[in-house]
């Protein structure tokens, strides 16, 4: 039963992405649990956003495919992968900047919206319905990240931190079953990163979701991933639990340095 | 529960139908008592506050950069004037190619004529709008250009259609202020109703970052789509009843100026506001008109003037240069001129002026 491939919320089999001459990722395996708290690490140019990029659908993969929850979403476009349940953030931060913080949120909640153009012209009572549904919802997401008190500045307004705060409400507003997060720690203090990751936990038992996290700082997902894969080069060079991963050789070279000397 | 219901409607929509019976008013008012001159001038503001609205949607809210606006209005203004025109006017207007059946023997009212201008300026616009919008920014320009080019010169060459570069002559005058105004308050709350709505925000979101919209699950082609139709209808109604107004069209009267013209107002206004395209669209109309003097010869303290063709378009151009200089994003940006933001802006003002005298 438990190794049915539908008890996976996220399988990669033998992806490869070819840009031109470089391979950015080869021969990609992955198997992510539902429910899961899984990590992705490696250092910077490992091709761990391209991964990301081609699980949500922004790029099409070379080779292979990915499944989610046992359907082939191979090729299907980013708003159609949103729409089956995956969202995510960028490393980059991409927010809608001339969007109030509310508004952000209310994005992400258009794409479960049931109610028509007509309808929503016409403020027609399901429309009304379900824009106090999402004003709701979205309010409500806000203050799971706290963020109700700025929720009408605009997003361009907000300082770093919470501007990645944001995006993980937004994405959340989907209605996601898997949540990936590229690099949701990059440039926070310890402080900061700590209050991170207690919100990312909360996050994945309250919504029930599989959560896929890039960091290419070892120590920051240590404690909170159950399992994770390291990448480097485009290829995996290790899978197991972080106390696995710690010991492992490959990776300790990976991150001391052996991987400059690696790169001819 | 009923009574409070219907209670805040009254509320709500009490005022809207008070300041709407008050405006129709002045509009009996204007249309009865003013000279036929200033009338036409309000005909003009209207017609032009609904298509700058229009191409706002497009290029301003949705962030298209659509240069097709003036290839839509001429769908618009000649599916109108074939539409209203007599058989008997028709018959006399197409003297060399006589017009094909069945355009030749119907005549419509003006209401449904401009419906179906609506309709079929946003068929052509979802026909150019559906491959067009694949491009960005100066592509989609480019290629929206070429596209109103074309429907121009396919007007200039389907004679028994459009009667070519000959145009159309004797359009019933239908237009007066009751339908423009009805025209640019519709377009009013169809942007209203449509920018704060769900459907709206994907628009906004959009402009702001395809690429995240489309992670959040925006469907690029449909939004896009969406807003490039609404967009065309809008001028298509438009270009129909500025037919209807001056009552000759030609193929040449929509050329890319006309184009330029819509896009100053939207870009005057604020690219991603209703008040300011309301506003710019008024403005640049009513000095348009008072600015033909400088086209116009004229004798100033002795001295012959020749009228100079064009100037005005110079004028505007250096206008249009100063306040982006002074207003980078328009009279009001991508915000609005509200009660909300009169206060706030009055607040401010008396901060700083407390302030300086203390
Ligand atoms: N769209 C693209 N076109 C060409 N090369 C790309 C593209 N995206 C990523 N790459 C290359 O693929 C490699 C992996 O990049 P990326 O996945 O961003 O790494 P990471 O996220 O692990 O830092 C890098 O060498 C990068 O330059
Ligand atoms: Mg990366």
């Amino acid at each position: 039963m438990s190794n049915s491939k539908n008890d996976f919320a996220l399988v990669c089999e033998s992806i490869g992405m070819q840009f031109g001459g470089l391979a950015a990722v080869s021969n990609f395996n992955l198997q992510v649990h539902q429910g899961a708290l899984y990590g992705l690490i490696g250092p910077n140019g490992a091709g761990k956003t391209t991964v990301f990029n081609i699980v949500s659908g922004v790029l099409r993969p070379t080779a292979g495919s990915v499944r989610l929850f046992g359907v082939d979403t191979t090729g299907l476009g980013p708003d159609e992968i949103a729409r089956r349940g995956i969202a995510r953030t960028f490393q980059n931060i991409r927010l809608f900047r001339n969007l109030t913080v509310l508004e952000n949120v209310l994005v992400g909640h258009h794409v479960r919206r049931k109610a028509t153009l007509g309808e929503a012209l016409l403020s027609l009572p399901r429309y009304r319905k379900e824009e106090s549904d999402m004003m709701c919802n979205a309010t409500g997401l806000l203050q799971d990240v706290g963020l109700d008190h700025v929720a009408n500045y605009r997003a361009s307004a907000l300082p770093y931190g919470q501007q990645r705060r944001l995006e993980i409400a937004r994405a959340l507003a989907t209605k996601p079953k898997v949540l990936l997060l590229d690099e949701p720690a990059a440039g926070m203090n310890p402080a900061e990163t700590e209050r991170l990751m207690q919100l990312i936990l909360d996050v994945r038992d309250r919504f029930n979701l599989t959560i896929f996290l890039i960091e290419h700082e070892m120590k920051v997902v240590m404690n909170i991933c159950e399992r994770m894969t390291v990448l480097d080069h485009g290829q995996i060079i290790a899978e197991g639990t972080p106390s696995e991963i710690q010991s492992n050789e490959k990776v300790i070279k990976a991150y001391l340095g052996g991987g400059a000397i690696a790169r001819h | 529960m009923i009574g409070n219901r219907s209670n805040e409607f009254v509320r709500k929509a009490g005022p809207i139908c008070v300041s709407l019976l008050v405006f129709y008013l002045f509009l009996f008012w204007a249309e009865t008592g003013w000279d036929a001159y200033k009338v036409r001038i309000l005909n003009l503001s209207a017609i032009y506050i609904g298509i700058t609205l229009g191409l706002n949607l497009c290029n301003g809210f949705t962030g298209q950069f659509s240069l097709g606006i003036a290839g839509f209005m001429a769908v618009g203004a000649y599916t109108t004037a074939l539409l209203t025109m007599s058989p008997a006017t028709k018959s006399a207007v197409f003297f060399i190619d006589p017009l094909i059946w069945p355009l030749n023997s119907i005549q419509w009212g003006f209401l449904p004529a401009l419906l179906m201008a609506a309709l079929v300026s946003g068929f052509v616009g979802l026909l150019i709008g559906a491959p067009a919008i694949r491009f960005r920014d100066d592509y989609l320009g480019i290629t929206t250009l070429g596209f109103a080019e074309i429907i121009r010169v396919i007007f200039t060459n389907t004679r028994t259609i459009t009667n070519g570069a000959l145009g159309l002559k004797g359009i019933p005058p239908h237009t007066n202020l009751y339908w423009s105004w009805s025209f640019a308050l519709i377009c009013v709350f169809v942007m209203i109703r449509l920018t704060n709505s769900s459907y709206g925000r994907a628009l906004r979101a959009i402009r702001d970052d395809e690429i995240a919209a489309e992670a959040m699950g925006v469907n690029l082609f449909y939004h896009k789509c969406l807003s490039f139709v609404i967009s065309a209808m809008m001028a298509g109604v438009g270009g129909g009843l500025l037919g209807s107004l001056i009552t000759t069209i030609d193929p040449n009267m929509f050329r890319f100026p006309l184009t330029f013209t819509v896009l100053m107002m939207a870009v005057l206004g604020g690219l991603g506001s209703i008040t300011g395209s309301v506003i710019a669209a008024t403005l640049v109309t009513v000095a348009m008109e008072v600015l033909r003097v400088l086209e116009e010869p004229r004798v100033i303290l002795g001295i012959f003037l020749p009228g100079i063709p064009g100037m005005r378009m110079v004028v505007f151009s250096v206008a249009l240069m100063l306040v982006i200089l002074f207003y980078p994003k328009g009279f009001m940006g991508d915000r609005e001129l509200g009660l909300k933001s009169i206060r706030a802006f009055a607040a401010r003002f008396r901060r700083t002026f407390l302030h300086k005298q203390v």
